[in-house]
């Protein structure tokens, strides 16, 4: 315990002097006196006392500082268990006159007992170090209750603090040790850490000074006592990473709830109030960004149409040789828009579209547009099933792609771009508003299937409007179409660029999986805004990227650890180029919030992702919908420009996510299932999703979705997902781990459980691990304990037959499991023991240090074990 | 101010640097007990620090607002450090630094083989053993409380050696083996030891130091005569002054050196980078 932590002081202003004979029996104590060169209001003599008066003992110390105006302080300081609140209020009476009768015989005499120390809470915690210091309250005289109606209030007002993950009670350290306290029940004595200490005095010090501890026992303790006619509420803290403002605010509303309690005992702590309407108003309005959005709804083709009627001669669009300029791509995507009617789209309209990241993309979406249709994308890589599902849900009649059989249901017919221009050219007319949807982008939810949202063209035009001025989107800038069409990054990546003039290039996706060929075409192309996830960007920065032009960065996707843009900065200080890191959710139309990261932020490993962009806006509520005070984590509501219709043709799950905004009468948020809290800056700090939900590799997985597929599988009985970083500062070691209890008779075999889950599922949501068990590990309330879940196992084959070149393939071995991390067998598949993209980069890298023949990713991809990759290199070199 | 809340221990408070050390610290904010041998001891050819001298260095860290205790202490006797000790216990509760200070010049003047007995041992249990009993009073609650600096004040003499010195070079010599060994031993305890090693420092008036004055005495020279020569030998081509030492003293006793220990700090105007 700090030194000070068990003692208490009492000051008393005296004008006369003090019978020291009055010390004796048990308070055998010396009387110290001091003679202050200075009248008791100079600093001089405010400083002796506040040292005088934080000066511990391990028994009793009695202290008279004289001033020069004939003023006194008698400062007593004493051990908590050496003397109590009232033997000390008994050895002042008694030095003083106050009371002839004689200092108190008994002493407190109990140890102060020692208690554990959880961490700081997290709504307390901050970046800068601060001192120790203390905020104090002043309430009136009839708030001061009593030990237990603090103990209850305290620890209801921790639980409500921790919303989202209490147990429903909290341990509180006392002098007498921890207690558990459940609002309701008696306090239990408990040996756990606690998360405040508190003191309750139950004297009245009249008019002197009394400090209820010189050091807090516990990081934050908070004592409660009687003086000058009021009720005191203190709280002092340690020096450390932590918010006095914080402190100050949970302190407020520690008496807000203990008046409450007072009010009415029984008070579930669910039904407290934390914040009186003014504050409500302020934390609503804490969410809301200072600058408002200047906007003028249209829709996106009719906003192209006035850019391209500008600069008609630009280029657009780049994608290899192909360089189309805002003329051309306007003639194309409209002569796309005459085919798509001349097929019997009208308007409003869905139209798949199931294309390669190409120009032709670009024209097909923007034609889908301007023939008033809304556009749903799928990636052509996706599997059928899940191409399929996407064509059922969005009753898709027609959907334009180049594959050669897209899994069509009986209602939807697949048409080429070539049979969509052939298809006719008559003039049309659209009557598509700015509410009309511009697209249906599909996302996992928690449904088990992946659901539309449905967004409308006016949230496109606000997203664009609410960051050009900010990053000075324009015509000069170059753009890459990085992102697949299916994903809303490309929305912001397309829109962001044609309707502010620059030009976008598109980045094949073979470029897009390999660091050095995107390094090479956003040199050549002099690329100067780059939207990237960051697990792509980490990528690119394990190639020489000194010789880009970017200017601007847009990060989104997933989470991101800023430390990893260190390097980055390096190269390309925040003066050449800025960094920005956007939160975002399809539902509310591609980014929510923006904050720029700089070198400070790297460092401090800040979580913030910055305040809402102007039109959208914020709120961090808890379970019940009620909005947490500032720094208290809590789910993230979006409100704003940005919000979507909803979800396609699911209007009880539109309902549940859409709702009434709780502070804008008439507006709708989006209830994001996201965890964040709001700092006092009107920032937000993402702190991950609230349900199974996870992002691996800048993709939205939704685990329920990847268990109820393996649900699916006649021989699997029950299943587990989960997410695991073997190493926490890597992202490429980010895997699915899937495990399952196998039918009685089944084959004790997983690979066939994967194989069928790969066919349904996109591959980066299949499970890099599928392990059986007997059965899967429960905790005792019935839910999957996955703390308890084994390693999962990866096989090896441990027999290797030959390969030809066993030199090469030992090689090979040893570098693939460098890098997996795993014992690596000739045949094993590189995907299945946890290789991804980022892997193949090092591992590339590796052979390249190793002086072993160069091995382009594609190859890797198309041979994913060590025996087919020597084979592939004894065929290059033959 | 950097000593706010701190408890200082100095002995030898009385004048000269012990005085300047003391003033400095109050000015820093510290509470100070201020020790003193208060009284000539046999077998020193000058006299030491008197009571009154000790009142006036207490009075004027009052004056700047530190509160003071008083006592006289003779660091040739456990007993009488223990008992100051304590006095600083019962008071403050704690001791956060210590300036082992206490020290003499003399006897001194003869060349080695002519120092008697006597003479050797009184230099040696003033200016070595002294500073270790203060240490070993000191180093329990210090250890216990996890904190604590020890200031030794050494001097150039514990580098280099001076003609006719031999028990003063000895001994500060072994002051600054003392506080290497001691910042070793009470490292692990977070309890800091660090060497100030003053070349020649002037006998200011105001501090009523008288230092140079006997070292002259010792080599049987004009007083005038040995302080023209001992400005000429320190580059900076002034003596050191009270103050100077006593601002060394105060950043080694904050927490600004927290990481500072087992170092020796030499405040002689660039004597000993020859």
């Amino acid at each position: 315990m700090f030194p000070g932590a068990r003692c208490h002081a009492l000051r008393v202003r005296l004008a006369t002097a003090v019978r020291a004979e009055a010390l004796t029996g048990p308070a055998n104590s010396p009387l110290w006196v001091e003679d202050v060169p200075a009248s008791s209001t100079e600093p001089i003599a405010r400083r002796r006392l506040a040292v005088e008066i934080g000066r511990h003992t391990t028994d009793l110390r009695c202290t008279l500082l004289r001033y020069r105006d004939g003023l006194a302080d008698l400062v007593l300081v004493a051990d908590r268990g050496f003397l109590d609140a009232a033997g000390l209020r008994a050895v002042a009476a008694a030095l003083t006159g106050a009371s002839p009768a004689e200092p108190p015989a008994v002493f407190a005499r109990a140890e102060v007992a020692p208690v554990a120390e959880a961490g700081l809470p997290d709504w307390a915690a901050a970046h800068g170090v601060v001192d120790a210091g203390a905020v104090e309250l002043v309430l009136p005289p009839e708030e001061a209750g009593d030990a237990d109606s603090w103990r209850t209030a305290l620890a209801i007002a921790l639980v409500r603090y921790d919303s989202v993950d209490s147990p429903g009670w909290a341990v509180v350290g006392t002098d007498r040790g921890a207690l558990r306290v459940t609002p309701g029940t008696a306090p239990e004595p408990t040996g756990e850490p606690a998360a405040a200490g508190l003191l309750v005095s139950d004297v009245d010090f009249g008019a002197d000074e009394y400090r209820p501890c010189l050091a807090p026992p516990l990081p934050l303790t908070f004592s409660v006592w009687r003086q000058d006619g009021t009720t005191r509420l203190r709280c002092d803290h340690r020096s450390g990473r932590l918010s006095p403002a914080q402190v100050e605010q949970f302190t407020r509303h520690l008496a807000h709830v203990h008046r409450q309690v007072r009010a009415n005992p029984g008070l579930a702590p669910d039904e407290v109030e934390l914040l009186d309407a003014v504050e409500r108003d302020r934390v609503a309005a804490l969410g809301v960004p200072d600058r408002p959005l200047d906007t003028t709804p249209t829709t996106i083709d009719a906003a192209f149409r006035a850019v391209a009627a500008r600069t008609p001669e630009r280029v657009a669009l780049t994608d290899g040789q192909v360089r189309w300029t805002y003329r051309e791509l306007d003639e194309r995507a409209g002569a796309v828009a005459a085919g798509l009617r001349a097929l019997g789209v009208s308007d409003g309209d869905r139209v798949g579209v199931c294309l390669e990241r190409t120009a032709e993309l670009v024209v097909v979406l923007l034609g889908v547009l301007k023939a008033g249709g809304t556009y749903v994308p799928t990636d052509p890589a996706y599997p059928a099933d899940r191409l399929a599902h996407t064509a059922r849900d969005a009753d898709l009649r027609l959907v334009v792609t180049r594959l050669p059989e897209f899994p069509a249901t009986g209602a939807t017919s697949a048409v080429t771009p070539d049979e969509v221009v052939a298809a006719g050219s008559e003039p049309f007319t659209t009557a598509t508003t700015p509410d009309d949807a511009a697209y249906v982008i599909y996302t996992s939810g928690s449904t088990g299937r992946p659901k539309g949202v449905v967004v409308p063209h006016r949230n496109v035009i606000a997203l664009v409007d609410a960051t050009r001025p900010e990053y000075r989107l324009a015509p000069s800038d170059v753009w890459t179409l990085f992102h697949s069409s299916a994903f809303d990054f490309s929305v912001w990546e397309i829109w962001g660029c044609l309707l502010t003039g620059g030009r976008l290039v598109v980045v094949p996706y073979s470029v897009s999986r390999d660091p050095l060929a995107l390094r090479d075409l956003l040199a050549a192309e002099r690329v100067t805004v780059l939207s990237q996830t960051p697990s792509a960007l980490a990528q690119l920065l394990d190639v020489r990227h000194e010789d880009l032009a970017v200017r601007l960065v847009v990060l989104g996707g997933e989470p991101l650890d800023a430390r990893v843009l260190l390097p980055w900065f390096d190269a390309h200080p925040e003066s050449a180029c800025r960094v920005v890191n956007m939160f975002g959710i399809t539902e509310t139309t591609v980014h929510v919030t923006h904050q720029t990261v700089t070198r400070r932020e790297a460092l401090a490993g800040s979580r913030s992702v910055g305040p809402a962009l102007p039109g959208w806006h914020l709120y961090v509520v808890d379970p019940q919908g009620r909005l947490v005070p500032p720094g208290v984590a809590g789910e993230v509501w979006v409100g704003g420009a940005g919000v979507a219709e909803g979800y396609l043709a699911k209007d009880e799950l539109t309902a549940q996510r859409f709702t009434a905004d709780p502070a804008r009468p008439g507006g709708r948020v989006y209830r994001s299932g996201d965890l964040g809290r709001l700092r006092p800056d009107g920032a937000l700090e993402h702190l991950g999703r609230i349900d199974s939900q996870v992002k691996v590799r800048g993709f939205r997985i939704e685990l329920d979705e990847i268990r109820a597929v393996l649900l699916e599988d006649p021989v699997v009985r029950a299943a587990a997902v989960v997410v695991r970083r073997d190493d926490p500062r890597d992202a490429a070691t980010t895997r699915i781990d899937a495990y399952v209890v196998l039918a009685e008779g089944a084959p004790r075999e997983t690979s066939g459980v994967r194989g069928r889950a790969a066919a349904i599922l996109p591959d980066y949501m299949v499970p890099s691990t599928v392990t059986a068990l007997d059965a899967l590990p429960l905790t005792t309330n019935g839910k999957l304990d996955a703390a308890k879940l084994p390693p999962p196992v990866v096989t090896a084959k441990p027999v290797d037959a030959p390969t030809g070149d066993d030199d090469l393939a030992a090689r090979l071995r040893e570098v693939w499991g460098a890098v997996l991390g795993v014992p690596v067998g000739l045949d094993d598949d590189f995907f299945e023991l946890g290789g991804n993209s980022l892997f193949a980069v090092r591992i590339g890298a590796r052979m390249r240090e190793g002086g072993l023949p160069p091995l382009h990713l594609r190859e890797l991809y198309r041979h994913p074990t060590i025996r087919s990759v020597v084979a592939a290199i004894g065929n290059q070199d033959n | 101010m950097r000593l706010t809340g701190k408890v200082v221990v100095i002995t030898g408070a009385a004048r000269g640097i012990g005085r300047a050390t003391a003033l400095a610290c109050a000015a820093e904010g510290a509470d100070l007990v201020l020790l003193d041998v208060c009284g000539d001891l046999p077998g020193v050819p000058y006299p030491l620090g008197s009571a009154s001298q000790l009142e006036h260095t207490a009075a004027l860290c009052r004056d700047r607002g530190a509160s003071v205790l008083t006592a006289k202490a003779d660091v040739r006797d456990t007993a009488s450090v223990r008992g100051a000790v304590a006095l600083a216990g019962d008071r403050y509760g704690r001791i956060d630094a210590v300036v082992n200070n206490a020290g003499i010049a003399a006897p001194s003047g003869k060349t080695v083989h002519e120092i008697t007995e006597d003479e050797w041992s009184l230099m040696l249990d003033v200016d070595l053993s002294g500073a270790w009993r203060v240490i070993r009073e000191v180093g329990r609650s210090m250890s216990e409380q996890r904190s604590g600096s020890i200031v030794n004040i050494a001097s150039t003499a514990g580098l280099v050696g001076y003609r006719h010195f031999a028990g003063y070079v000895a001994a500060k010599h072994g002051l600054v083996g003392l506080t290497k060994a001691a910042a070793l031993d009470l490292a692990p305890m977070r309890v800091r030891v660090n060497a100030v090693c003053p070349g020649n420092v002037r006998d200011a008036p105001d501090a009523e130091g008288r230092m140079l004055r006997e070292i002259a005495r010792a080599l049987d020279v004009p007083a005038e005569e040995h302080v023209a020569a001992f400005t000429q030998s320190q580059p900076m081509n002034r003596l050191v002054e009270p103050e100077d030492v006593a601002g060394a003293v105060v950043f080694l006793a904050s927490d600004d050196s927290a990481q500072v220990t087992g170092s020796v700090l030499t405040v002689d105007g660039g004597f000993t980078a020859h």
